[in-house]
């Protein structure tokens, strides 16, 4: 099975730009105020899961 | 409509770059991402007092408080305090960040330069292979904007510096990721700006607390990224708060989430591009304070600018003399910093609390860090060891 892919909770992100700042992919962009994490780029790293301040990236279907 | 120079971000770094761009006679248009100018509000507020001196805010209405010193809170308790007068320039103003915003982007308006919100930058635009200006988006629409320089002000997460080619992709040992309560109607009455360190409370960061009034402070927590787990910050600052009731009687009016770069500073300038602020990592690493570096390169690279037009020559040669001399101001410093960032990080909870215990009855007079070494060590002699490295940096 594919690893999971980083996921934004919507509701509870605060746009403070953490999880584009360290992400290796690329793969994040900041849409209408919120992370947004493109699947296709995402290579499952959980950089940006452990840095997100408020808990607000998850893991898809957790 | 075509510009001279098109600043991508209105935060204090953008909308200083552009008023001394602006007043050196150049055609300046600033793009902002959000609806309003400062807001939301991602910071600590926290401004040292060498910004009177730059002259780039009329009035005081961006002021909450006048600090002044600070307290350093070791990780058994032991507190060191820095007083206004014997700490000199590093006292400053807790802000109101967002009216601090306003008002420089409104300084950056009066010397000429435009100013438009909700219209992002999706990517540069290039011209026979130079960069030509930025690809916006204004709601649904899309947009070129021409310009000879663009200015990459868009923070830590900065794309313009990326799109150009330049690494500004962050380690997650040179991030802090923080969060920040701002709490009503609390009990902690003092002129000072805290700061509690230790591993348990702050690992790689630290706690602080920053009055904005005589009830209302901001409490917040820094760590570091590559020791954080999901949602370590906000839960570390939750546990700080409940163990105070001075604190914990306390209502927030507002959280925020927050991103600091506390890397070395990387490379600014490319042909018709340059970075400014926390896009170009003009961040102190030890204290995570980025706004007067911020003003000060803003400044530096209007003026660069101003130039660059008068010529008409905006190449990375000409643009150069921006970076030689933010370097130069401050960027050293940064890099010493940096230096000391990585000794400060290795010691123990237990030297934290020996340096404190040697510092906490001592009179900052002479305010050199030899002297201030030389207390420490008479005081705890097994310091002396854990202290060379920053020693030998403080001689370099």
């Amino acid at each position: 099975m594919a690893k999971p892919k980083a996921f934004v909770r919507k509701e509870r992100c605060l746009a403070c730009g953490a999880c584009i700042s360290v992400c290796p992919q690329d793969a994040i962009l900041m849409v209408t105020s919120k992370a947004l994490i493109s699947k296709d780029y995402c290579n499952s790293c959980s950089i940006c899961v452990k840095t997100c301040p408020i808990g607000a990236i998850i893991w898809e279907g957790s | 409509m075509k510009y001279d120079v098109v600043v991508v971000g209105s935060g204090p770094a953008g909308s200083v770059t552009a008023m001394f761009a602006a007043e050196a006679g150049a055609k300046v248009l600033i793009i902002e991402r959000r609806a309003e100018v400062g807001v939301p509000v991602l910071c600590g507020e926290g401004i040292s007092q060498k910004v009177d001196n730059f002259k780039v805010l009329e009035g005081t209405r961006w002021m909450a408080m006048k600090m002044e010193g600070a307290r350093i809170f070791s990780p058994n308790g032991t507190i060191v305090t820095l007083s206004a007068e014997y700490a000199g320039s590093e006292t400053g103003y807790v802000l109101y960040r967002d009216i601090f915003d306003q008002e420089l982007a409104r300084g950056a308006v009066k010397k000429g330069a435009t100013l438009i919100v909700n219209t992002g930058a999706v990517d540069l635009l290039k011209k026979n292979g130079k960069i030509a200006g930025v690809k916006a988006q204004r709601f649904d629409e899309t947009m070129d904007i021409e310009a000879d320089i663009v200015v990459g002000a868009d923070g830590v997460e900065s794309r313009v510096g990326h799109w150009a080619g330049i690494k500004t992709t962050l380690k997650p040992y040179d991030l802090e990721t923080c969060a920040q309560y701002t709490l009503t109607n609390i009990d902690w009455p003092t002129p000072y700006c805290d700061f509690f360190l230790g591993k348990k409370i702050a690992p790689g960061g630290y706690v602080w607390i920053f009055p904005k009034g005589k009830d209302v402070a901001n409490v917040g927590i820094g760590i570091l990224s590559s020791m954080s787990e999901s949602g370590k910050a906000l839960q570390l600052l939750d546990a700080f708060i409940a163990k105070y009731p001075e604190l914990k009687k306390g209502s927030p009016v507002r959280l925020l989430a927050g991103a600091d770069p506390v890397g070395e500073p990387i490379e600014s300038v490319r042909d018709h591009l340059l970075l400014v602020g926390d896009a170009a990592r003009q961040v102190d690493p030890i204290t995570g304070g980025g706004l007067m570096t911020a003003i000060e390169g803003g400044k530096i690279a209007g003026e660069v600018i101003g130039k660059a037009v008068e010529t008409q020559k905006f190449d990375a040669q000409t643009l150069s003399e921006y970076e030689t001399r933010w370097k130069e101001a401050f960027g050293r410093k940064l890099h010493r910093n940096y230096v000391a960032k990585e000794i400060l990080l290795d010691m123990e909870d237990k030297t934290l609390d020996m340096l404190a215990d040697s510092l906490k009855d001592y009179k900052f007079e002479e305010f050199s860090t030899l002297s201030i070494i030389k207390a420490m060590v008479s005081k705890h002699p097994s310091l002396l060891v854990k202290l060379t490295p920053l020693l030998k940096l403080a001689r370099a």
